[in-house]
Parts: structure tokens; C-alpha cells; sequence
């Protein structure tokens, strides 16, 4: 049954959805000033200003490559921690498995203020305050559980006779874990690697509690609405549209692998 | 090559919390004669599957040793023991062509290129995948990566044994035979023990010089397809192999002869009249025949299956199948039937007693 109009709905959810993010990159091209003077839907006076200002401040830009370096940092710590740990879940039966398996997840019940302070102590009392890997590890608290859970529903996918064939064709386990496990599972590591990403870039409480200047993500700096000379809300505006970008990039590369994702369930 | 031999090998998997162990494989010793071409027959669920993984070393047997000629392997892990293992269900992997497939094993023993090459061509020729050799083995259909799975357990020359734990079972009935065929001509040429797990009777029967007939973790009985038709030594080797399975008939002894309901019947193999337990007759559907004078029965029903007719018949309550050729008649008034005293055996408790336990 194909209805005339069937078109009508999506186009007017996307155009629903894509309104606050065309409302920024307007937002981004504008001066502060037209701004704060009244709405317009197209700039008055077009200007690449803001832009300028981001690339050329370090204040802006380190923000990009602080939030950058610590969620480099997490995924790689997340995946190659939950490698592992999800191909025991997947494969081995031991005491207490199932429970384990959930007790992952309740991890993720809890909001990250509930951490908040007791990380800020700790990583202050260690003298991890203020660098990436503190807020790389904090983000490990939902990483790990998470990556765990999907790369789980790929490995089981994997039927263990490939374990054991590669062990009849003489292969050792490790290096049939780097050089066939690994592959075949690729595109649930990618899948892993792109919430990972997402999770750490976008969160914001954790990143700023435990970090001043040094490591300040780009979230955090945003969060400054005025400096010395007044509102930014241009320089705002392009800053959020440059911080939609990574995600952006990111999730182009596993758009196919996330529909599998979807299909076992686990993302 | 190797004589592979099993020593009380028992194996249980873990089980659920709270239940005893429950035993896959019971004391079994076995020998599997190098070069030998076995089926491993038996119904699902019966630990086929179990021996063959501790042949492999996929799995340690919980009890017990394995022997390969006279070396120990019982702990030996499964990339040092040379044995390829064929499963179920296609494994390949995905990530390579089917060339590189087939050849893994072979490089992964240091073999060099050319003879590589030139065996996995050769393979790959037996197996009809020569035109598929470079694509990438994640795109085929379930009977072409089957195939590819099976040339990963052929390639190899210096295996110990090569397993199949049911191969056959995703690809199409015509191919069927004709891999069948084409395993049984390797076994020829090649000369390495070769064990095929089945639950299918034909499939064994073809197949395999000896067939190895399991049934619940034991193996009941080892024999030729002949054997195994003329003289199961198990009630369940009866039923399983045959079409229609052995007739099981209730009986007494009386000076070592069965008694069938007050029918007293022959057997060219008596046994004592001491025999404690529950005795029974067994016949095959081949072996019994309509006479003027015998047991009398009531036919209940007659399949026509071309070159020969089932037919169901009742004495008192006990059915009994009996197999007549397609132009022999039916008797239809007061129809009696005779056993051939050769081919009647006498069980006790399930198990084959009398003169033809040791023939």
C-alpha cells in the first residue's frame, strides 16, 4: 500500500530535528550582536569570526584536544579491557556468571554526581587531578560495562567451533584471539568503540569536577557564557556546532554495524 | 597415524547447581585401528559428540586415558595432537578468501607456498570450489562454506585422524552422496582413520567399515553394518539399525527355548532356564514369514513401499512388523507366521544372551 503523501510525516520530523542544530549553525555565522538584537532565520551579517576565534585561541581550541586525548584514552582502555572480560562471559561458565553479568549493568543506574565527589577526592589525593587519564578512567565506569554487554552479543554470535577449529588447525589461543577473533568481531569493536566515544565526548559532570585547566574539555568550556568583553553567543554557537562534528565523523564509520548492534539487542 | 585408544574414559559435564553430575560418556574402551573408517552412530544426545571432542583434546576427559599409539595424550592440548575436526556446522573464517581458508592449517605448519598451492588446487578440485578459491569465504552459502570446512579437515597429510561430527547435515541430499562418496574414495587413497559421527543409519552404513554404536554415554557395540543387523547385542542396536527396527516380543524359557504367549518358538542359540529378568524375543521384520501353521495373528495394516510391503501384525497384544516381498501374497483368512530359528535372539534386561552373544 503506497500512500501519496507517505513522505510527509519524516519530512516534517526531520525538519523538526534538524531545526535547534540549523538554529546553532545560524547561531555560529552571526555577530554576538545581531544576536542579542532580535531573530532571524538567515545571518544578516555573515561572518566567520567565531570560527577564527576557536582556531586560534588556545583557551577554545586545547578544549577540542583535551576532550579529544581523554576519549582516545577511554576507548582504547574500555575495549581492551572488555575483550576479555566479555569473551569469558560469552564463552566459560563459572560461579556466580550471570549475576556478574548484570551487576555490570547496575553500574550504569547510578547518575555520574553520585561519583562525582568521591573521585574528586580520590584522584586529587593521588595526584591525578587535572590530567586526561583521570578523566579517561572515571568515564570506565560506564564504558567498561557497557563495551562488555555489546562485544558479549557479538562474541556469542561467533559460534565456539571457530575457537575450536583455529585450535585444530594449530593455532594457541592467543593467537587466535588476535588473529581471527579479533577480526571476525570487528564490527562489533567498532560498535563498541562508537558508544564508547559518544559516552565519553558527551559527558560533562565527571569531566569538569575532575579537571581546572589543563585537561578542561570542551564542554566545560563552553559552559562560559561571558568573558571580559560580555556575551560570546557567537562564539558559543560555533563551538557547539564544532563539537557535533567528531560525532558526526564517528558514527558515518559504524553506520552499518550499528543496525546489527540494534539486532542483538544490546546497544 | 596413529592407533588411538581409549582407556575407561569418562567424562560429566559441570552440573546445574544442586543435581549430581550426570555422566556423557561411561567407561569406555575403545580402539580405533589406524586407517580404520568408523561411524559413530547413535541417537542424539548420547555422547557422540563428547568422544569425539576428547579425541580432539576440545575437551579432558574427566576419568580415564587416551592413547595415541603408545603415547599418553590425555592432557596434550589440540594443537599439538594432529587431528583435523569437521563440525556440524559451517566454520570458516571470515576475514579470509577460501584459498586462504583452506591453506591455513597447511601454513600454519610451516608448509611452503608452492606445495601449498598445489595441494589446497587439489582440494579444492575434489570439492567442486576451484572457481570460488579467491573470493571471500564470508559471502558463500551455507553448503559452500560447509565445503570449505570439510577441505580445512582434508588438506592436511599428517594428521593423526580426521573427525566429522555429522558434516553433512546443511548440505543438499544430491551433493550428499556425492561428498559421501568422495570422503569414502579419499579414505581409500589417503589411508587416515576416520571417524563420522551420524545419527543417520544409512549414512553409518555406507559409510564406515566398522560402525561404533553408542547409546547413552556406552558404546553397545562395535561391528560391521552386517553385525550389527545379524546380531545386536543391545536391544537399542535392534531398534536403531533397520527399517523397520527388530520386533521385541515378551517371553519365557522353557528347557532353553522362548515361549511367546503359549506359542512355544525355536531358536538356533538356547539359552539356560535359570536367566533372571525380563526376557525377550528379538526378530527382525526380514526374518519373520506368513505359514500355514505357526503363530496365529490379526493384520492391522500393510505399507506398500514398492520393492516390498510392511506389514503391522497382532498377536494377543504384542505387534509385530514383519517385511514381505512386494509379490508375495497376504494371506487373508486366519493368517499364521512362522521365525526364522536362526535369526531369533534371545535378550535379557536389554542385553543379547545365548549362543549368539559370541559367535
Amino acid at each position: 500500500m503506497t500512500h501519496p503523501r507517505k513522505w510527509l510525516v519524516p519530512t516534517l520530523y526531520i525538519l523538526f530535528l534538524m531545526l535547534p542544530i540549523y538554529g546553532l549553525l545560524a547561531m555560529s555565522f552571526k555577530t554576538t550582536g545581531e544576536i542579542l538584537g532580535g531573530f532571524s532565520f538567515f545571518p544578516q551579517q555573515f561572518t566567520l569570526a567565531n570560527y577564527k576565534v576557536i582556531f586560534t585561541d588556545p583557551t577554545w581550541y586545547n578544549g577540542y584536544i583535551n576532550s579529544i586525548i581523554y576519549v582516545v584514552i577511554n576507548t582504547v582502555i574500555s575495549v581492551s579491557v572488555a575483550l576479555p572480560a566479555a569473551y569469558a562471559f560469552s564463552r566459560y561458565r563459572f560461579l556466580g556468571d550471570k549475576h556478574l553479568f548484570f551487576w555490570l549493568l547496575t553500574n550504569r543506574m547510578a547518575p555520574p554526581a553520585v561519583f562525582a565527589l568521591p573521585f574528586f577526592q580520590l584522584y586529587s589525593a593521588i595526584g591525578l587531578f587535572d590530567t586526561h587519564i583521570a578523566v579517561a578512567l572515571a568515564h570506565c565506569l560506564f564504558n567498561i560495562p557497557l563495551t562488555v554487554w555489546i562485544l558479549e552479543g557479538f562474541m556469542s554470535g561467533i559460534p565456539k567451533e571457530l575457537d575450536e577449529t583455529a585450535y585444530l588447525d594449530g593455532y594457541s589461543f592467543p593467537r587466535f584471539f588476535i588473529r581471527i577473533f579479533i577480526p571476525t568481531i570487528a564490527a562489533g569493536i567498532g560498535v563498541a568503540m562508537f558508544f564508547c566515544f559518544m559516552y565519553s565526548w558527551v559527558e560533562l559532570l565527571l569531566a569538569k569536577t575532575l579537571t581546572s585547566v589543563d585537561a578542561k574539555p570542551i564542554a566545560a568550556t563552553m559552559t562560559r557564557t561571558a568573558s571580559s568583553s560580555g556575551y560570546e553567543l557567537g562564539l558559543l554557537a560555533a563551538a557547539g556546532s564544532l563539537t557535533i562534528l567528531p560525532g558526526a565523523i564517528v558514527i558515518y564509520f559504524v553506520r552499518n554495524y550499528i543496525a546489527k548492534g540494534f539486532a542483538l539487542g544490546r546497544v | 597415524m596413529a592407533r588411538i585408544r581409549f582407556k575407561n574414559v569418562q567424562h560429566a559435564y559441570p552440573p546445574p547447581k544442586g543435581q549430581k553430575p550426570v555422566y556423557a560418556l561411561k567407561e569406555v574402551n575403545q580402539i580405533w585401528e589406524d586407517g580404520g573408517a568408523y561411524a559413530l552412530l547413535g541417537p542424539s544426545g548420547c555422547g557422540k559428540t563428547t568422544l569425539l571432542n576428547t579425541i580432539s583434546g576440545l575437551l579432558t576427559p574427566s576419568e580415564g586415558e587416551i592413547y595415541f599409539d603408545d603415547q599418553d595424550v590425555t592432557h596434550l592440548p589440540t594443537p599439538d595432537r594432529r587431528i583435523a575436526q569437521v563440525f556440524q556446522f559451517p566454520v570458516v573464517y571470515d576475514t579470509m578468501t577460501v584459498f586462504d581458508n583452506l591453506a591455513f592449517p597447511l601454513r600454519n605448519r610451516g608448509m611452503d607456498e608452492t606445495a601449498v598451492k598445489l595441494r589446497v588446487d587439489q582440494i579444492a578440485e575434489m570439492l567442486d570450489l576451484t572457481a570460488n578459491l579467491n573470493k571471500r569465504a564470508s559471502g558463500l552459502t551455507a553448503d559452500g562454506k560447509q565445503k570449505i570446512s570439510l577441505g580445512r579437515g582434508l588438506v592436511r597429510s599428517d594428521v593423526n585422524a580426521i573427525l566429522f561430527d555429522e558434516p553433512l547435515t546443511v548440505i543438499d541430499p544430491h551433493l550428499k552422496w556425492q561428498l559421501r562418496s568422495k570422503l569414502k574414495e579419499l579414505h581409500q587413497q589417503i589411508g587416515v582413520t576416520m571417524i563420522y559421527v551420524t545419527h543417520d543409519q544409512v549414512e553409518a552404513l555406507t559409510f564406515a567399515d566398522k560402525v561404533v554404536v553408542m547409546f547413552e554415554g556406552t558404546v553397545v557395540q562395535v561391528g560391521t553394518p552386517v553385525e550389527l543387523f545379524n546380531r545386536p547385542k543391545h536391544k537399542f542396536v535392534g531398534y536403531f539399525i533397520g527399517s523397520p527396527g527388530m520386533n521385541f516380543l515378551p517371553c519365557k524359557i522353557d528347557r532353553g527355548q522362548p515361549v511367546f504367549h503359549s506359542n512355544l518358538l525355536s531358536t538356533s542359540h538356547p539359552v539356560s532356564n535359570d536367566l533372571s529378568g525380563r526376557i525377550e524375543v528379538g526378530i527382525r521384520p526380514e526374518f519373520v514369514e506368513f505359514a500355514d501353521d505357526g503363530i496365529p495373528v490379526v493384520i492391522e495394516s500393510i505399507e506398500d513401499l514398492g520393492r516390498y510391503q510392511v506389514v503391522t501384525v497382532k498377536h494377543e497384544s504384542e505387534v509385530i512388523k514383519m517385511v514381505v516381498d512386494e509379490d508375495r501374497p497376504i494371506p487373508t483368512e486366519s493368517p499364521k507366521i512362522q521365525l526364522n530359528p536362526d535369526m531369533t535372539r534371545i535378550f535379557c534386561d536389554d542385553w543379547l544372551v545365548g549362543g549368539g552373544q559370541n559367535e
